[in-house]
């Protein structure tokens, strides 16, 4: 006989209270949507001894997950070790006192997740937390498929799975590949998708080529772009392959989605698509075998999307966004590798670093237009949509200042 | 520490696990003071490419030849060029090198003669001689019109008019080397006898040269053809029948997947040279990431039991662009032929150590990683002591100068006069003989001659690095390959463990790595080369830190 649904309450709702995830999340609504916690949901994942609930709290219009896994109290240390943070009390499962916690740091719980989130499709032998982030928990199976179990729950279909099954419906390649997702009450409790270990972010990617960039002893007082391509590290070829990319992510969603006009006024591009909505360089990783489309998630840790995204439509917009934050995000990694140079070098290294992004931009842009059939999404020529994108970059920093 | 695996003499498969040297016999050392090396020089240097940990020497080409082409241009397959000695000598050289564990394996060109070969000479003589058709003869110059052309910086076309039979006739490289026809089996039976002739006298195998362009078929870009793979079948066949130990190293410049048909199902050569891999290695450590390396290895299809891959830094030909994109040969021009004299057809004319600027840790990370990655190594001659090259010599002259043996006259190399020379040693304040040579490098131990012959040793002792699998480990920072190599079944050395990792930092600045070892949970890594203990690997990820350019090789040991 598991916990009963109040007492997990009881334990479920102050340890909510104490969760970094959880404070940042709420922490942009009014104190008075604080007051109203409530179990929403449960479910009792396994029966038994240790054993699992995913419980989901309501609080004002916002919906939490809680994973939280019980043992007896003397083997519920061991289990739990470091993760002292992650004990949420003593309650009585029927047959004693039970220790409760977050289930994530019960490496045996989290490996039977699998199956639950699968519904038994996966196993796996071996897992590992990677991330922990406002709006999921990362967990990696046997090196091959990586979960998200979220914490903030938003109403099925998640926009993230919603864009990852399509494109892999209408045969998009270049995605981590969505292999189950779970659901219960019409809310998504969390995706399963396809893990490549060797994977590297593209940010990093872009770091180590400004850093040989940086690197350099240039007297130039102002570097051509020729000679910033002359650096070892140049990252124009791999962005030229990630403009491809990113052109056939654009024709495959147009298929996906379909393809509306742009309200006048809006960015000057012919038609409007369901856009990926927050493209930046952690979101694209660099495989062994090219580039891949990582994540489409939503996580006011990373990115910008955090407002942007809330509860929104399916959003519609011109393909130019996703560009235009693509390149914008250069321009965040080319500002982050001067800031780490020293005081004496910060001009020089400016410049430098101008010339790459804009380098970069270029061949990112190359990539994209050299895409077959992408001239039914962006009607504009080549100068044009250097311009537009320029302007929304600039935007973009605005807001961000 | 694990015994030497040196093949010996009697292994089969030696190959898979033999230290590759190839040699220009011209170039190496000259015993009779007439300019030119050869075959008695080649014989008082053996003792040194022992005491290096060579297991075989590769000769180019010294066959009789008008040198249109270093040698490529065979005007007699069965003898010796007379300035390089006599088969005698070459049969004393074979003998020796065999007392000293090395095997010589020698240049073997079935794709084309030279145009003063007899059989040429007879051939176009006119149409209707009993060699008319031993060449590839058309009336007019529009057959094959697809096929490339290899030497595109001087061949206009594959065809040239012949004024005696007022005919074209065929060639895939220079027009002074018309292509042999192989589909008038006389000439492959011709070839064959060639073959034998040579493993009759000891030697150990051949380098196939330009090995896809055998048969040509209209329609085709007359590479890769299936009755190509169908002789190199039967020429297996006889050696497995008559010469167990002997060998056939094909010289494929294609994509891994066309490269490893040639393996055939362990019927056709032994082994292929890895001709994609190599210009990556430099891409890689240019672009101080590791994809273009893990890219390729990806791409590389698994090959048969019995099968090696040759793998290599420079040799004597340019470092071939052919199996890069155009976006890449763009890159690597920009980034290591500045002058336009560095590059030759769609290739780079340059020696390892000005390909490097001469940066010594560049140099040891690329052997280091040469001689961890899937293949036998192939070092090219005066490579291990960082010789430079002569880019204002013609064509691939720029690296063929003779080998730097010692400060003396002429590097050491002959006592003729320096104008009588086949071509003038280094003489440059960089690399010029009078500071890199043997003599200098074999007394300074902290020479890289002598890092080299470690690195050889080390590598000897380990089979993993010869026949072990390849595992990429994921590591987070993308200037950082690791990757693990692990014996085969069986082939362990007596109480030691499986595992070898090899931990590379591509980049010029120190970094910082965090590998996931969580197979080898509890096991110590222990640094080859010195034999010190690192921290054992627990269920968290190992941290290693990595100086500039710098390199590990662990064994991972139980504990």
């Amino acid at each position: 006989m598991p916990p009963t649904p109040s007492a997990l309450e009881g334990l479920v709702v102050p340890y909510l209270q104490r969760q970094p995830w959880f404070l940042v999340d709420m922490a942009r609504y009014d104190r008075a949507a604080w007051a109203t916690f409530r179990l929403a949901d449960l479910e009792i994942v396994l029966d038994g001894r240790p054993g699992m609930a995913s419980v989901v709290v309501a609080v004002g219009e916002r919906r939490f997950h809680v994973l939280v896994g019980w043992r007896e109290p003397a083997l519920a240390p061991a289990v739990i070790g470091d993760h002292q943070g992650a004990v949420l009390g003593m309650c009585d499962d029927g047959l004693g006192d039970v220790l409760c916690y977050n289930a994530l740091a019960d490496e045996e719980l989290s490996t039977g997740l699998l199956a639950v989130a699968s519904a038994g499709r996966e196993s796996a032998r071996r897992v590992r937390l990677v991330q922990s982030l406002v709006s999921h928990a990362s967990l990696v199976y046997d090196e091959r498929l990586l979960m998200k179990s979220y914490r903030v729950l938003e109403p099925a279909p998640r926009p993230e799975i919603e864009l990852m099954s399509k494109l892999d419906e209408v045969g998009f390649k270049h995605l981590l590949r969505p292999v189950a997702h779970w659901e219960r009450n019409g809310w998504d409790l969390a995706l399963v998708r396809e893990y490549i270990p060797s994977a590297v972010e593209g940010r990093l990617l872009a770091l180590t080529s400004l850093r040989d960039l940086l690197g350099r002893n240039v007297d130039e007082e102002r570097p051509r772009l020729d000679e910033v391509g002359g650096a070892g590290g140049d990252l124009s070829s791999e962005m030229r392959r990630l403009g491809e990319i990113t052109g056939s992510l654009h024709l495959a969603l147009a298929e996906a989605f379909g393809v509306r006009t742009l309200a006048a006024g809006e960015t000057p591009t012919a038609v409007a698509i369901r856009v990926h909505g927050d493209y930046h360089l952690r979101r694209v990783f660099r495989t062994d075998t090219g580039w891949v489309v990582a994540g489409f998630g939503d996580d006011p840790l990373i990115g910008r999307s955090a407002d942007k995204l809330k509860g929104r439509e399916p959003r519609f917009a011109s393909p130019l966004e996703d560009l235009a934050d693509l390149s914008y995000s250069l321009r965040q990694m080319a500002a982050e590798a001067v800031a780490a140079q020293p005081a004496v070098t910060c001009a020089q290294a400016e410049r430098l670093a101008k010339s790459w992004e804009r380098r970069n931009r270029g061949a990112f842009l190359s990539g994209y237009l050299r895409v077959e059939g992408i001239d039914a999404l962006m009607k504009l020529d080549r100068s044009a949509v250097a311009e537009a994108i320029k302007s929304l970059v600039a935007e973009r920093a605005v807001t961000a200042a | 520490m694990a015994s030497s695996s040196r093949p010996g003499l009697d292994d089969v498969r030696w190959y898979e696990r033999a230290v590759f040297y190839e040699l220009l016999p011209r170039g190496f050392f000259d015993s009779n003071a007439d300019g030119i090396g050869d075959f008695a020089g080649l014989r008082e240097k053996l003792e040194y490419l022992q005491w290096l940990g060579v297991d075989c020497v590769w000769l180019l080409p010294f066959y009789p030849s008008p040198l249109y082409d270093g040698g490529y241009d065979i005007s007699d397959f069965l003898t010796v060029a007379p300035e390089l000695g006599s088969i005698d000598d070459l049969a004393a050289v074979v003998e020796d090198a065999h007392r000293r564990g090395i095997r010589i394996i020698s240049d073997l060109v079935m794709n084309h003669t030279s145009d003063e070969h007899p059989w040429f000479v007879e051939s176009r003589s006119s149409r209707d001689n009993e060699k008319a058709d031993w060449y590839v003869w058309a009336d007019d110059d529009r057959g094959f019109a697809e096929v490339r052309v290899i030497f595109c910086d001087v061949e206009p076309s594959n065809w040239t008019f012949d004024q005696s039979r007022q005919q074209y006739y065929w060639h895939r490289f220079f027009h002074q080397q018309p292509d042999l026809n192989y589909e008038n089996p006389e000439v492959a039976n011709a070839m064959l006898g060639v073959v034998r002739f040579w493993l009759d006298l000891g030697i150990d195998g051949f380098r196939l040269d330009a090995v896809p362009y055998l048969y040509k078929a209209e329609g085709t870009l007359c590479e890769n053809l299936p009755a190509t793979h169908k002789l190199l079948r039967r020429i297996r066949a006889e050696i497995d029948a008559d010469y167990p130990n002997r060998i056939l190293l094909a010289e494929v410049n294609q994509w891994p997947d066309v490269v490893t048909e040639y393996f055939g199902d362990g019927d056709e050569c032994h082994m292929c040279f890895n001709f994609p891999l190599m210009p990556r290695m430099f891409m890689a450590v240019r672009r101080e990431q590791r994809f273009p390396i893990t890219e390729i290895l990806t791409q590389t299809p698994p090959i048969p039991d019995g099968c090696q891959w040759g793998i290599f830094l420079r040799n004597h030909d340019e470092l071939t662009l052919e199996m890069v994109t155009d976006e890449e040969r763009d890159y690597m021009y920009s980034e290591y032929a500045h002058d336009p004299r560095m590059r030759r057809n769609l290739g780079i004319r340059r020696r390892l150590a000005p390909l490097v600027d001469n940066d010594r840790r560049v140099a040891e990370l690329l052997y280091g990683l040469l001689l961890s990655l899937p293949g036998s190594p192939v070092l090219y001659y005066g490579d291990e002591l960082l010789m430079g090259d002569n880019i204002y010599l013609g064509d691939r002259d720029a690296v063929r100068t003779p080998m730097q043996w010692s400060p003396d006259r002429n590097a050491g190399f002959s006592r003729a006069d320096f104008a009588q020379l086949y071509l003038p040693p280094l003489m440059d304040p960089v690399h010029g003989y009078q500071t890199v040579n043997v003599e200098a490098e074999r007394r300074d131990p902290s020479s890289f001659l002598h890092w080299m012959r470690r690195m050889l040793a080390v590598r000897h002792q380990y089979p993993q690095f010869a026949t072990g699998s390849l595992e990429v480990l994921p590591a987070d920072n993308p200037s950082v390959l690791a990757y693990v190599r692990q014996a085969r079944a069986g082939e362990d050395l007596a109480g030691e463990p499986s595992a070898v990792l090899c931990v590379s930092n591509l980049s010029r600045f120190a970094q910082p790595a965090e590998l996931s070892l969580g197979r080898w949970e509890g096991c110590t890594p222990i640094e080859l080369s010195g034999r010190v203990p690192f921290p054992p690997v627990s269920s968290a990820p190992y941290s290693v830190t990595l100086a500039s350019h710098g390199f590990y090789w662990f064994e991972l040991v139980e504990r």
